[in-house]
């Protein structure tokens, strides 16, 4: 079988390389946005996922984790009562104000009081053991290296949180916060700083460590029925995560800005690659039109218009592939928040091959100019 | 000519009966081919020869299954092809009809012998059978040591060499030409229809070749003059005949 198709595609590279280019762009905004977007609202959920634990237990509706309000202290003991829970420990969530010893006006910060052992299940990935030794020295806090300007401090230097002194005794890296600056201390040193008199006997959320990880939501159901210590709800880390970056996602606006972004690049790449390959197809419609005079049919035909496309899109995403892998490696090594799985990278160019083939299915239309008829004139 | 003659005659593969065509340009309807009835015989190189919109290359597409007519029949190899559908009219053009056009088309990205291989591929050949037709096609031509050569390295007398070799390569049972000549110099044109003529005689295949170029009379085996839409005159050229102003170059 003579490859037309791709003889083609190699011998007039020139007249397929807009298209090329094209689909290929197209795929790498695809990409690097989507990065961006699971990147940025990826830190909304930090507390989740820097931390090791498989349940959260909290208010109900709680539409994301900096949005949660305090339960009654007696959940822990309900977790605590079912078998399949290892272990359980607190996580005071304060919203306060930030005061610092350069002229940053006030900042404002999550407090995050978290329980400091070394086998602590908050912040389990974010915070070395060493780290969380020292929030045990008495007002002592954590924030982010990437904070410390807006918040104008340094390692060893003392601000005030809630009108409480407070001293900054070490940096952790990839804690920036959506919205504001997270501060870690441990549990005594946010009861300090939480001045609103109702939390007294209520925590934020309650954590949970399960013997068998993989039974989380069964878990989660059976401890969720329970009204005995208040309202409550109970989700798995992974529902919970999902629930706070979708809350940012499409309550911020920025989810709907993404997607309608996605529809514009999707648009002009097709209209770019459809023109492109249409003057191809025009282009050769003589010698196709002679094929069919000798009997090839038109469904042969079109699947040489067809795998054109097929190639051009592979081509193109080929390329945005590997300058995607470039661009993503130079955002992480400048600290910029870019995260991107295998389902959501195969889906981007998904999306950039189902463009180079609706292009295709575009251009195999002008095909019906390919009647033997009109070369006897 | 006698009708009934050409009916029973077991060398008539191509036939015409009371076919007519007309089109329609906005108001005006012009009749292009007026009642033709015409045998075409097997193992012949017949030449429709007349001025430029008498008709001829309509009637070659009719003639190929290219278009349908509007009134009459036309019967190749004993099949009515008004009857086909456009699917079988396909079909029948892949197993039965060779094609060579006044331009060359041939694909700028394949060399000549992936042009001549490229139908071949579709009529379910195996590879190796396809590449030896191909071969023996290009052979036959006389362009078997520039085969690997592209359209933008031949001449335009290869080129059109090349789309005989495609078309010769199926094997068909009708070729049909379109103005093959009117591209190429003299001596180029009279290698074409040598070939051409060759074919005719020794496959036994139906070679119906439509021009106005009158240097092409003395190499048919028989000629169709038209004029109007109608057949004005069927005649055998005397070897006599031939016009030799500057033909008569010595053939590759």
């Amino acid at each position: 079988m003579v490859a037309l198709a791709r003889k083609t595609l190699v011998y007039e590279w020139r007249r397929f390389l807009p298209a090329i280019l094209a689909v290929g762009f197209a795929g790498l905004l695809q990409l690097l946005q989507a990065a961006l977007v699971l990147g940025i609202f990826g830190s909304a959920s930090v507390y989740i996922t820097g931390s090791s634990a498989d349940l959260w237990a909290g208010y109900p509706g709680t539409q994301s984790v900096n949005l949660g309000r305090s339960i009654d202290s007696g959940v822990e003991m309900r977790l605590r009562m079912d078998p399949a829970v290892a272990s359980v420990e607190p996580f005071h969530w304060v919203d306060a104000d930030w005061r610092g010893p350069s002229d940053t006006g006030g900042v404002s910060v999550f407090v995050s009081g978290i329980n400091t052992r070394p086998d602590g299940m908050l912040f389990a990935h974010a915070l070395s053991p060493a780290l969380r030794a020292r929030l045990n020295e008495p007002d002592a806090v954590v924030v982010d290296r990437a904070d410390l300007d807006s918040l104008g401090v340094g390692i060893g230097d003392s601000a005030v949180i809630n009108g409480h002194r407070v001293r900054v005794v070490g940096v952790s890296s990839g804690l920036r916060a959506l919205g504001g600056v997270n501060v870690v201390a441990s549990l005594a040193t946010a009861a300090e700083l939480d001045t609103d008199p109702s939390n007294t006997n209520r925590m934020t959320y309650f954590v949970a460590k399960l013997r068998d990880p993989a039974q989380a939501s069964e878990v989660a159901a059976r401890l969720r029925g329970n009204s005995a210590f208040g309202s409550y709800d109970v989700w798995t880390a992974e529902d919970f995560a999902r629930r706070s970056q979708l809350y940012w996602m499409f309550d911020t606006g920025a989810g709907a800005g993404v997607l309608f972004l996605a529809g514009i690049v999707f648009l002009v790449g097709a209209v770019i690659t459809s023109q492109t390959l249409v003057a191809a197809v025009i282009g050769s419609v003589r010698e196709y039109a002679t094929l069919n005079a000798l009997g090839v049919g038109v469904g042969a035909l079109r699947k040489v218009v067809m795998e054109q496309a097929f190639w051009v899109g592979a081509l193109g995403l080929a390329g945005a592939s590997i300058l995607g892998g470039l661009a993503l490696a130079f955002a992480r090594s400048r600290s910029v928040p870019v995260a991107l799985d295998p389902w959501t990278a195969l889906a981007c160019l998904s999306l950039g091959m189902g463009l180079a083939i609706v292009s295709g299915l575009a251009a195999m239309r002008s095909l019906r100019r390919a009647d033997p008829a009109t070369l006897l004139r | 000519m006698n009708q009934a003659a050409h009916l029973t005659s077991p060398s008539v593969s191509l036939q015409a009966r009371h076919v007519s065509k007309s089109f329609t340009s906005g108001q005006i309807r012009s009749t292009v081919l007026h009642d033709i009835t015409l045998d075409i015989r097997a193992g012949e190189l017949t030449l429709i020869s007349g001025p430029s919109g008498c008709g001829k290359s309509t009637l070659l597409a009719i003639l190929s299954g290219l278009q349908p007519t509007d009134g009459g029949q036309v019967i190749a190899l004993g099949q009515d092809l008004n009857l086909l559908g456009p699917r079988q009219i396909e079909r029948f053009r892949l197993l039965h009809t060779g094609f060579v056009f006044q331009g060359f088309n041939l694909f700028p990205a394949l060399n000549a012998l992936e042009q001549v291989e490229l139908p071949l591929s579709y009529l379910g050949l195996a590879p190796a059978e396809a590449r030896r037709r191909a071969m023996a096609s290009l052979e036959e031509v006389g362009l078997g040591p520039r085969m690997g050569l592209r359209p933008s390295e031949l001449s335009g007398g290869e080129k059109q060499r090349v789309a005989i070799a495609r078309a010769l390569a199926k094997q068909p049972d009708l070729l049909f030409a379109d103005e093959p000549t009117s591209a190429l110099d003299a001596a180029n044109g009279q290698i074409v229809i040598d070939i051409l003529h060759r074919i005719a005689r020794t496959h036994g295949t139906t070679v119906l070749c439509v021009s106005h170029d009158p240097r092409l009379v003395g190499h048919a085996d028989r000629v169709l003059a038209m004029e109007d839409g109608r057949i004005l005159s069927d005649r055998v050229p005397s070897p006599t005949s031939t016009p030799a102003s500057g033909i008569e170059e010595p053939s590759a």
